[in-house]
């Protein structure tokens, strides 16, 4: 009775309980979390960037005080689209992810196809194969850099194949531009192969297995049911997959520092390394900031329309499961 | 049975035991490539300085030694005695270890719970529709080098500059464990938002409705019905994000320099050779933080595609 009576009066509540009632309202209730996760992102990201906006338009190095900096106009971004480094070290961007996401996907659908195959011994073929995408991206630096010795077992397992194409055994991995750039591709692909497996590994899996058995029974050779039934149900999973790797080997820079240091010369140099070295070696703050306002715009279109990719294929797979 | 038939069926099935014998020396291949850095890693942390670099490479260390997990589990350096080069550094990995476990266990819970409630917001009463899912999808995608820059600036200069104008007190972010986990809970909420998404919409609606209408209150059933339901998801979502925050090295090595170091940082620190590279202990480290998070991957090896794909793979 007195319960009730509780609940009849809301007079006699205290704010507190007044508060709660107010918040467990639905259309209160369900903004609260979105509001608390908006407000991290504005303050850890959005002021951050209208600070970068403000700062890229000022004359200034960090070796001199924020108060001395003065508005110079549009001239950081002039400087950053007039410098041929900027420009080269964008190429080389795109030019090591094209190569190393073009081998993950080659590399990783064969291996998700054999996987799919094998009966005995699956899961530990899965599990070691998964292992590469856990270990911490400065390890696998630190480990290629001692695999890349001129003395190292590399050059020790390469041996009879140097030898027998004639080629100079100790091969410079590290030192000569060529080698160097391949030495950070191997790097990533050695890493990013196993989730680009993992992913073509979920889309096998997802197959439906009474399509397959039916073109088997209306006599379909193996490459036909690959290319006509496979291949097109593993469409989505391919293209997340090209998505997701490729935004993330644009973001190269671990293997960078830790291998080569952007070296021989500015041969292994990608664009976060770069503006990196710009910013922390050379002071450049308001040219830092103005590449990355312009990274930023140039990154964002191609976000959009990886997403919008994305978000066709996944209303394409919800499609399928409910059918 | 005919002899012909017989004859054509044991063909066929030896070229199906040749075709899985093929198959399976394929991959075997592909496993030795995996192990042999991880392999060589393993093997010069057992190696004193004399054998780290040799010609032709030792395969095996020649006399197994502690030397280096000794060097850097001591918590002094001159008591090891190991009078080595470089002794001059700090060279113990406890600081980074404390700092790496600090910040990517705060970070990670913070991200877990923000994100798992605002999923299920998103979820329940889809806040924010269809375009703030992807603008926390792009979040993710940005590089970070854009936001670091930014955020070296913001820590740096801004907030020292505001807390002394507002508050009379110059607090900085730069180079702080604050700092380093409030920018991690950001750039891992996304994948929190969208992984505990997948999960948070396997719990039938239903169910939560029925306790509504017994008169449950909102918190209650969130905690009674909800909880327990993607309990086991968030426990995948959160070694996820912690693995992520534990490799995570542009914005730590940005963001922080003498005082708070993790331990990717620690590491890409003997790797400028100044005075020869220390390849044993380098290796010893590598050792000491790639075993959990590889045991932590193993254990939610079955949701990591989720979290990679955000949700949109699930199997």
């Amino acid at each position: 009775m007195t319960a009730l009576s509780g609940t009849a009066t809301p007079a006699r509540r205290g704010p507190l309980a007044r508060l709660g009632a107010w918040l467990a309202q639905e259309r209160v209730f369900r903004w609260i979390p979105f509001a608390l996760v908006e407000g991290t992102f504005i303050l850890v990201i959005i002021i951050p960037f209208l600070l970068t906006i403000y700062i890229s338009f000022l004359r200034w190095r960090a070796n001199r005080p924020f108060e001395q900096a003065y508005l110079s106009g549009l001239r950081n971004y002039e400087a950053v689209l007039s410098d041929p480094g900027f420009w080269a070290a964008l190429g080389r961007t795109f030019y090591f992810a094209g190569f190393a996401v073009v081998f993950e996907l080659v590399i990783g659908f064969v291996l998700a196809m054999l996987v799919h195959r094998v009966v005995r011994g699956r899961r530990i073929y899965i599990t070691i194969f998964l292992i590469p995408m856990m270990v911490v991206p400065v390890v696998v630096g630190y480990n290629f850099s001692m695999i890349y010795i001129d003395h190292g077992p590399l050059n020790q397992l390469l041996l009879p194949l140097t030898t027998t194409l004639g080629i100079e055994p100790r091969i410079r991995w590290l030192s000569d531009p060529l080698a160097a750039q391949w030495a950070i591709i191997l790097a990533d692909v050695w890493q990013w192969t196993s989730l680009t497996f993992l992913i073509f590994l979920s889309g096998y899996s997802a197959l439906p297995p009474q399509l397959i058995n039916a073109a088997r029974v209306m006599g379909a050779s193996r490459w036909q049911i690959f290319w006509w039934v496979e291949f097109p149900l593993l469409k989505p999973a391919i293209v997340i997959a090209v998505v997701v790797r490729s935004m993330e080997a644009l973001k190269l820079f671990d293997p960078v520092v830790l291998l080569t240091f952007g070296g021989p010369g500015t041969s292994t140099q990608t664009v976060a390394y770069y503006l990196w070295e710009q910013v922390w070696q050379f002071n450049k703050f308001a040219f830092g900031a103005a590449a990355s306002m312009l990274l930023l715009i140039l990154f964002s279109a191609l976000i959009f329309t990886g997403i919008w990719l994305m978000m066709r294929e996944r209303t394409r797979l919800e499609r399928e499961r409910v059918s | 049975m005919t002899p012909g038939a017989a004859r054509s069926a044991a063909a066929a099935g030896s070229q199906r035991r040749r075709r899985a014998a093929l198959r399976h020396a394929v991959l075997i291949g592909w496993g030795a490539i995996i192990m042999f850095p991880i392999y060589w890693m393993l093997q010069t942390s057992f190696k004193d300085s004399g054998e780290w670099v040799t010609w032709p490479p030792n395969w095996l260390p020649e006399d197994p030694t502690l030397k280096n997990y000794e060097q850097i589990f001591t918590f002094d350096v001159q008591q090891a005695g190991v009078a080595r080069e470089a002794t001059e550094q700090p060279f113990n990995i406890w600081g980074s270890l404390l700092d790496s476990l600090l910040i990517c266990t705060i970070s990670s819970l913070i991200a877990l719970f923000m994100g798992t409630f605002l999923a299920y917001a998103i979820s329940r009463f889809n806040v924010g529709g269809t375009t703030f899912r992807h603008m926390v999808l792009m979040i993710r995608m940005i590089p970070p080098i854009v936001i670091a820059i930014p955020l070296l600036m913001y820590y740096a200069i801004m907030v020292p500059f505001a807390t002394e104008t507002l508050l009379d007190s110059r607090i900085s972010l730069f180079d702080t464990r604050t700092g380093v986990s409030m920018l991690y809970t950001t750039v891992t909420l996304p994948f929190v938002i969208w992984m505990m998404l997948s999960f948070i919409d396997e719990v039938p609606y239903t169910l939560e409705h029925a306790a509504r209408l017994m008169g449950a209150g909102r918190i209650y059933t969130l905690r009674r019905i909800v909880l327990p339901l993607v309990a086991s998801g968030m426990v995948v979502t959160f070694l996820f994000v912690f693995i992520l925050s534990w490799g995570e090295f542009l914005l730590a090595l940005t963001l922080t320099h003498p005082d708070v170091s993790t331990l990717p940082v620690l590491l890409n620190k003997f790797q400028s050779a100044s005075e020869g590279r220390l390849y044993g202990p380098q290796a010893a480290i590598g050792t000491v933080i790639t075993i959990p998070v590889v045991v932590m991957g193993i254990l939610i090896q079955k949701h990591l595609v989720k979290g990679f794909s955000f949700g949109m793979m699930r199997r």
